[in-house]
């Protein structure tokens, strides 16, 4: 691959902006002279029409499979011209950018020499980075067989329903027989809806018929495996066997049951009851004659589980007046809440007497026997309201056990209070993976039962535009995806752990040490599986460490003393960077920025690697976690390693300040500022590192100690989980497991001043020792451990002593 | 190739290209504010305003949006251009007094704070439209939209609250010409 790499730079003026700063000539003339460059060239404005037309005729021209552009910034560019080269065959991966202007022109005051010194720097990086590129084209995907609609909620329906008029079968697992049964335990998901059962009635019947809507027995899932168009979900039969259905899409249907009040407080017997105990009695037609008043309480379940309460109260009066003439319902509601009533649903309250009294939430009302008093907030004055039964609201509970089921195999994660939701990804449309899980129901955020139907078939759509789009040949994986190398899996699973896109899953069904795989079309490009794999076994497609390597290694050696590799993220840290250019900031030029897609795919040794060959420090900049990482926890879990870096720098003798982590937001270009500048003055009060023998041969040590599985295992458990509780602030035993990690680390670090002292010829204990300068009786229990893991031979026996060599391999 | 003159100057370009690109690829500047290279050109601002005579008469044209063509005569420094560029920076300058780069960009142009009164002191935004095409060109979001007609036009989220599409790229940060994007981004973006 190396040999066929035809690289051409175009360079940007961008009319004096970029020019006018740098002496654009030199930097071109000096890449000329690189080998595998194809052809420079400097253009006053590459980003308008006459540009793009001589890039495009240029990259013909020339044969070229690799663009570099040295013009400003990727985030707002790089689409405009991987669109302009597609036609030549060069994907978006091969097109790179170095934003000259933002990153240098705009924002340092220094003088052109300077300027064109880093400039190239930059573009050397950049360079490394597309020749060390292996392109990695899209997959594209089938879709064949029918949408699986798991979970069993109401809104499975719907979609079943939408599926079956476009022609595509789907297979629905309700857990009842008949219409009638659904309706039977929709009381308990979906109260207050009553009114529209006739209507859902006929579209469960029409469901049910339907020769497209296979319905097949609820069984615990076992699993589900597979991609988009292809899942295979296995089912628990019951005398302990596995079947499994294949399907295209999946649909997730889930609902959330609603609670009774447990050892209710307010007593009253069977005249103080809740909605639900409303609805049994509505069911069984065993309703008491008088004055009904739905109270909609429950604050503390926020305002929007208010709104529902207080629709369904309004509908189950409609149901009361409809039915029994001889009630009289009156609902009482917050004043605070929108009441989701209409012109024409207020002008039938009028017509039917059903009473609708806002009260003022700050002061609650009182209950007594028979009546009910509240505060109207218009007239500040106490009311009171008979009543002859009281209904209070009914409580949102949490996700019915069967999402539970499911969330132990797909990427579904409860926050906030059990709502449900899909795995976090913020990115352009372009970048986001092929959506096929695709949640509906009530059991994500609170809704109706309107609402929930309609999910159901928005669901349907999607997964019908999903299969419009692959019989067109148009469902292509993301650029950006994780591959695993199945020789080097060992089934660890902690991928899969990490994982928050669902793109990471087991080849075969089953538990233990199974070999994962990843779907291309549901993996995000994130990456942070890939930095965290023990074995060094997955790797970001068209985003390699290789490529990040190479690029850090073509920097480093012509960045000044003092100067400081800057690691940014394409969303926070890069974003602010570029912003203080926008607005006309300045900052140090000493900060070389390196854009990465998230911090989180940034491999603990491509850090290690780096101080090794030159680096004297290196700031990370990343979005603010939980907040806003696009890529859910990506810089979560660079900041453990960080933390590991610091501890190895503390270990080779070197300041720990060489390193460190800063969250900055797009929108904050002055926090960016401070943040390098901070920096800045923690390297200066450490200097460079002093690049003596001892020196390197430590930072080797320690580069070898990031590659070793061990430490990348535990480094990989103290990743925070997504699948845990979400920053539960007081970490289980922190100091503990740190301590643990120190220990770990030491051993493996010692153990690899052991290796490396040992390359240049067989060593006898007291030899080893003194060469480190460690304690005998801290070295000969490594040396065992190395022994027995048959890294090192003990060769012969001199003068009473084990003389040990390096095993071949090693 | 078309062939055309410039400020006097013998210019060539493709056919379909536009004045503003030929003239800049000559090295002949132009300012704009609404232009951005991500994006389509949509002449909202008028302050890459020409003058040209295509044989007929001589006219005012948006050179961001008017195609080249053969024999056309384009002056960008005519006394009647520079009239039009002053009175367009004055009224943006006048009623979005707030904004430091077109203040930067007045100027630059010699114009200075005049009679005109602006009430809205803290109202940046021209209106250009740039950050609404960006988000639905380069971004692919389209979470940004106009809303209202006339003096209430604005940009803006659907039902004005905080958008649930917004992915928080900050493309319309870097894309607006008068900074009036950072006072709005928060509001824009569902997560603080």
């Amino acid at each position: 691959m190396q040999d066929d790499v035809k690289l051409g730079i175009f360079l940007c003026e961008c009319g004096e902006k970029i020019s006018g700063r740098m002496n654009l000539g030199e930097v071109g003339a000096q890449l000329s002279r690189e080998p595998g460059v194809g052809h420079v060239s400097i253009h006053p404005y590459l980003c308008m029409a006459p540009g793009l037309a001589a890039l495009t005729r240029l990259a013909r021209d020339h044969g070229l499979n690799r663009v570099l552009i040295g013009a400003c910034s990727d985030r707002i560019m790089k689409k405009k011209f991987a669109r302009e080269l597609k036609p030549l065959g060069i994907m978006a991966p091969q097109v790179d950018l170095v934003n000259l202007k933002d990153h240098l022109a705009a924002v340092h005051e220094d003088d052109s020499p300077e300027l064109t010194r880093k400039a190239l720097a930059l573009l050397e990086g950049a360079r490394a980075s597309l020749e060390t590129l292996e392109p990695y084209a899209p997959v594209l995907a089938d879709f064949q067989g029918p949408a699986l609609i798991l979970g069993g909620g109401i809104s499975g329906f719907a979609a079943a329903r939408e599926l079956a008029h476009h022609g595509m079968e789907s297979l629905i697992f309700p857990g009842a027989r008949d219409p009638g049964e659904v309706l039977t335990g929709l009381q308990r998901t979906y109260p207050g809806n009553r009114l529209n059962f006739r209507d859902l009635e006929a579209m469960l019947q029409e469901v049910f018929a339907n020769p497209r809507v296979k319905m097949a027995p609820d069984q615990p899932v076992e699993y589900v495996m597979g991609q988009v168009g292809d899942y295979h979900v296995g089912l628990q039969q019951s005398p302990g066997g596995v079947s499994e259905l294949r399907g295209s899409a999946i649909i997730l249907a889930l609902d959330r049951e609603f609670a009774s009040e447990e050892g209710w407080a307010m007593g009253g017997a069977d005249r103080v009851i809740d909605q639900l105990d409303l609805e049994e009695r509505l069911a069984r037609k065993r309703v008491t004659p008088g004055s009904v008043v739905f109270w909609v309480n429950h604050r503390e379940e926020g305002r929007r589980a208010q709104e529902l309460a207080a629709a369904a109260a309004w509908r189950t009066s409609q149901v009361l007046v409809q039915n029994y003439p001889q009630v009289r319902p009156t609902v009482l509601y917050p004043a605070d809440i929108r009441l989701p009533l209409t012109g024409p649903d207020l002008v039938e309250a009028r017509r039917r007497g059903i009473g609708l009294y806002p009260y003022n939430p700050d002061i609650h009302p009182v209950v007594k026997s028979g009546y009910l008093n509240y505060v109207n907030p218009h007239d500040h004055l106490e009311h009171e309201v008979g009543w002859d039964t009281l209904v209070v609201s009914a409580i949102p509970g949490e996700p019915l056990a069967k999402a539970r089921e499911l969330m132990r195999c797909l990427p579904l994660f409860s926050h906030n209070g059990g709502s449900l939701k899909k795995g976090p990804m913020a990115l352009k449309p372009d970048q986001k993976p092929v959506e096929s899980l695709i949640l509906t129901g009530s059991a994500l955020k609170l809704c109706d039962l309107d609402e929930a139907l309609l999910q159901g078939k928005n669901a349907a759509r999607e997964v019908l535009h999903l299969r419009d789009k692959a019989r067109k040949g148009g469902l292509a994986s993301p650029l950006v995806v994780v591959t695993v190398d199945q020789s080097l899996c060992e089934g660890c699973g902690l991928c899969n752990e990490i994982c928050t896109c669902g793109g990471v899953e087991s080849v075969a069904a089953g538990n233990g040490a199974v070999p994962r795989h990843v779907s291309p079309h549901t993996c995000d490009g994130g990456g942070s599986c890939a930095a965290a794999c023990p074995y060094e076994a997955m790797k970001l497609l068209n985003n390699s460490s290789q490529q990040l390597e190479a690029r850090i290694r073509a920097i480093l050696p012509r960045m000044p003393q003092d100067a400081v590799l800057g690691l940014v993220c394409s969303w926070g840290g890069q974003g602010a960077a570029e912003q203080a250019a926008v607005k006309g900031l300045a900052y140090s030029s000493r900060v070389y920025l390196i854009p990465v897609n998230c911090l989180g795919s940034i491999d603990p040794t491509v850090l290690s690697m780096a101080f090794l060959n030159g680096a004297n420090g290196i700031l990370l900049a990343g979005c603010t976690p939980t907040a806003s990482c696009h890529y859910g926890y990506g810089v979560d879990h660079t900041w453990h390693r960080v933390y590991l870096m610091k501890k190895l720098l503390a270990m080779s003798g070197l300041s720990r300040k060489r390193i460190a982590l800063g969250y900055v937001e797009v929108n904050q270009p002055e926090a960016f500022i401070r943040m390098a500048d901070s920096f800045l003055d923690h390297l200066d009060q450490v200097g460079p590192v002093d690049r003596s023998e001892d020196t390197k041969k430590r930072l080797l040590a320690a580069h070898a100690t990031m590659h070793r599985p061990r430490v990348r295992w535990v480094l990989g458990v103290s990743l925070r989980r997504p699948s845990e509780k979400e920053f539960p602030g007081d970490q289980c035993n922190a100091v503990d497991f740190d301590e643990s990690m120190q220990d770990v680390l030491r051993e493996e670090y010692l153990a690899a001043r052991i290796i490396g002292a040992l390359t240049d010829g067989p060593l006898n204990p007291p030899a080893i020792a003194r060469a480190l300068g460690e304690r005998s009786d801290e070295v000969a229990p490594v040396l065992n451990e190395l022994l027995r893991d048959n890294r090192i031979i003990r060769r012969r026996w001199e003068e009473g002593y084990p003389l040990y060599g390096l095993t071949k391999s090693v | 190739m078309v062939h055309l003159t410039i400020n006097d100057r013998e210019v060539s370009g493709q056919d379909g290209w536009t004045i503003l690109e030929v003239a800049r690829e000559h090295g002949i500047d132009i300012p704009t504010l609404c232009q951005h290279g991500a994006v389509e050109p949509s002449g909202a601002c008028r302050l890459c305003m020409v003058e040209v005579d295509d044989g007929r008469r001589r006219r005012m044209v948006a050179s961001c949006l008017y195609p080249i063509r053969a024999g056309l005569k384009v002056w960008t420094e005519s006394d009647r251009i520079q009239n039009v560029r002053r009175w367009i920076l004055q009224m943006l300058v006048d009623e979005h007094p707030g904004s430091e780069r077109l203040q930067v960009l007045a100027q630059t142009y010699g114009v200075k704070a005049s009679r005109f009164k602006s009430s809205r002191y803290e109202d940046v935004c021209i209106l250009c439209g740039l950050c609404v095409r960006a988000c639905e060109e380069v971004a692919g979001v389209g979470c940004l939209s106009f809303g209202n007609r006339g003096v209430h036009k604005e940009v803006t989220t659907s039902y004005h609250l905080p958008s649930p599409e917004c992915i928080g790229c900050g493309t319309c940060l870097y894309v607006c010409p008068t900074g009036a994007m950072e006072q709005f981004f928060n509001r824009v973006r569902a997560v603080a």
